[in-house]
């Protein structure tokens, strides 16, 4: 569902891609991983479409279609959600509100039942009860006041309602403690399906213990050095990045 | 063949001066009128309105058109003035409508005095000492005219002691209408008054509005102004805070889309020790929208333990949109409490991107963006019938694709 062939992107004009390769079928869980600074954020940005973050060579297919012709709208519409490492505060704008736009656009561009606001209510109430946060949470301005992990799990929120065909979680355990970071997991986890796509992007193994990779790719210096299976990660916790790099990490 | 700036000015002056003498003003009206001067070109306060549109003659005709879209009634209670004249009432028991009208204090536009000169039947509400009128009054303040032409509405607000009300005061003009307006609030002691001044006049129109708030008395007043432009909008805003222990809070917001106009001059006379204002305002531009905000907070030499705050954010929606906001203050006392911030800013694209990475359209997420900026302000009126009203209309504005503005 998604291929990745020879990818160079720049962000700000600065090349932070060089020749990124990855395949992820339906029903796959991929980790990425890497020492910071190696592009593994860059790669979750440029998928989603952010502004500044350009595909200078190769190309991402999402199902066939060219992700660079798509806007950022149409990718989500066409089932790509990225779970961001800093969702912004948009005060003014309540999460109801917002959930409603998002839904009612993505949902008819992919030809699903409309949602009417009972219903709307009803499934957003119940995602907020899956992720541990409070109802009053959809009244309150857009991630507005938000502690960080209460951010993160209202992004699991979001998405379970989304439900995309390809979820990007670009460092979503980061900042969170371990309660919470379970309850990210069992989140994920319960949107994993053969259909979907799922692929985090993150520092440490420790989310890997509650959501299972099937594969752990090794992001460094803007390509992908080694992929292996799930035991990968736990080789990384041991011996660091340093041996693949060949270069201290900098932390 | 166009005027300069200073032979419109004589012009203008001419033309006030021979209305007011037709009309048969006399005494201080005329002779505050015959020493005002219309602003020109170099006139500091007027350095961002042109009044070149007056040069379509408004003044040389009375306004006397039907008004083809009357506002809807937002409370049980109504004032109607058309085209200056009061049309009908309906009043609460203890609010009395009446005509003799008391000096207002602290006008000093040249407008103002030609409003004053020439103004026929001001409409004064009077509410009775220490009585609470807990329905709304919608003083609907309407001007129609096909050709340019003027109308001059005066209405003074006066609660006096302990009375305590709600007044929405809401104008609404059609075709080429110049609203000359002047609105006073007069506050004795123990006085609790919300105001609202709601202003939504079509494109085509013009503004011209004075509004003092005089708190004669320890009173409060909460006033809202909301504004979206056409083609002159103009408020004098001048609040005299005059008796120790008074409370101000002005809160507003202006929306300027396409060739539209607004220009807000505020200016708070704190006089007294111990008195507490605060100016909120945000404003946004879009197109080629112009809007001006200047916030002054004047203290005198008295005015010791004065706490004043004004705040002006604003968003520029294009580059071709423009804000000039200044905050200004004149301060002549040590011990007193000053804060002011003005920002003019654009949309965030970390929020947009965000947004649009949930399957919002671009437009639909900047709509949202600058209702969202504004939506503070918006939810924060205490009277849901004005929120009912004012939400759709600036979300209308907002959307912009969609002028007519009936989404509900």
């Amino acid at each position: 569902m998604l291929e990745i062939r020879d990818l160079h992107a720049t962000v700000a004009d600065k090349p932070i891609l060089k020749g990124l390769n990855l395949t992820i079928k339906p029903g796959e869980v991929h980790a990425i991983m890497g020492p910071n600074g190696s592009g593994k954020s860059t790669l979750a940005n440029v998928l989603a479409g952010r502004d500044n973050y350009a595909i200078t060579g190769g190309e991402a297919l999402f199902e066939g279609k060219s992700l660079a012709e798509l806007e950022p709208e149409e990718r989500a519409q066409a089932g790509l959600f990225l779970a961001f490492q800093y969702p912004v505060e948009i005060p003014g704008v309540s999460n109801m509100e917002f959930l409603k736009a998002a839904l009612e656009s993505v949902r008819t561009a992919q030809g699903k039942e409309e949602w009417d606001s009972v219903t709307l209510l009803r499934q957003a109430r119940a995602a907020c009860k899956q992720v541990n946060l409070d109802a009053s949470f959809l009244k309150r301005g857009v991630n507005e006041g938000f502690s960080g992990g209460e951010k993160k799990r209202n992004e699991i929120m979001q998405m379970l309602l989304m439900e995309p065909k390809l979820a990007l979680l670009d460092e979503t355990d980061s900042g969170l403690d371990i309660d919470a970071l379970q309850t990210v997991a069992k989140g994920v986890n319960s949107l994993r399906s053969p259909e979907r796509g799922i692929v985090l992007v993150t520092h440490y193994q420790r989310l890997l213990d509650y959501i299972v990779p099937d594969f752990v790719h090794v992001l460094s210096n803007g390509q992908i050095i080694k992929s292996g299976g799930k035991e990968l990660a736990l080789e990384l916790e041991k011996k660091g990045y340093g041996w693949l790099t060949g270069e201290e990490e900098s932390a | 063949m166009t005027l300069s700036a200073s032979d419109l000015a004589i012009d203008l002056k001419t033309q006030a001066l021979a209305n007011a003498r037709r009309h048969g003003s006399d005494g201080d009206a005329l002779t505050d009128l015959e020493a005002a001067s219309f602003p020109e070109r170099k006139t500091e306060r007027w350095k961002y309105t042109s009044l070149k549109a007056l040069a379509d003659g408004h003044l040389n005709a009375v306004a006397n058109g039907e008004i083809s879209q009357p506002l809807p009634a937002l409370s049980e209670f109504v004032v109607t003035i058309n085209n200056g004249q009061l049309q009908g009432s309906s009043l609460p028991a203890g609010v009395n409508l009446h005509h003799d009208a008391p000096v207002v204090n602290g006008l000093q536009t040249p407008f103002a005095a030609y409003n004053g000169a020439v103004c026929g039947q001001p409409v004064v509400l009077e509410v009775a000492a220490n009585t609470r009128i807990e329905q709304p009054i919608h003083l609907q303040i309407q001007s129609a005219s096909e050709a340019p032409a003027h109308c001059n509405p005066r209405v003074i607000v006066k609660l006096n002691a302990g009375a305590e009300a709600t007044v929405i005061e809401h104008y609404h003009a059609e075709g080429q209408a110049l609203t000359n307006a002047v609105t006073a609030l007069i506050t004795a002691d123990n006085a609790t008054l919300t105001h609202y001044r709601l202003q939504g006049e079509q494109a085509n129109t013009l503004h011209i509005g004075t509004l003092i708030i005089d708190q004669q008395g320890v009173s409060k007043v909460d006033s809202y102004q909301l504004m979206t432009g056409n083609r002159l909008r103009r408020n004098d805003v001048r609040a005299l805070v005059n008796k120790s222990g008074a409370e101000l809070n002005m809160k507003g917001i202006f929306v300027v889309r396409d060739k539209s106009h607004v220009d807000n001059q505020l200016c708070v006379e704190h006089a007294v020790p111990n008195c507490q204002s605060d100016q909120n305002f945000r404003g946004l531009a879009g197109e080629s929208g112009k809007a001006v905000f200047n916030g002054r907070i004047h203290i005198h030499p008295f005015a010791s333990g004065t706490n004043a705050e004004l705040s002006n954010k604003n968003l520029l929606l294009n580059p071709g949109a423009e804000i000039n906001t200044k905050p200004e203050l004149e301060i002549y006392n040590d011990d007193v409490k000053c804060a002011h911030g003005t920002t003019v800013g654009q949309l965030d694209a970390g929020q947009q991107f965000y947004l649009q990475s949930r399957g919002i359209p671009a437009a639909e997420a900047k709509r949202m963006l600058s209702l969202g900026f504004v939506n503070e302000l918006l939810m924060a009126l205490p009277d849901a019938a004005v929120t009912e009203w004012a939400q759709p209309w600036l979300e209308a504005e907002l959307t912009h694709a969609s002028p007519a503005g009936d989404a509900a």
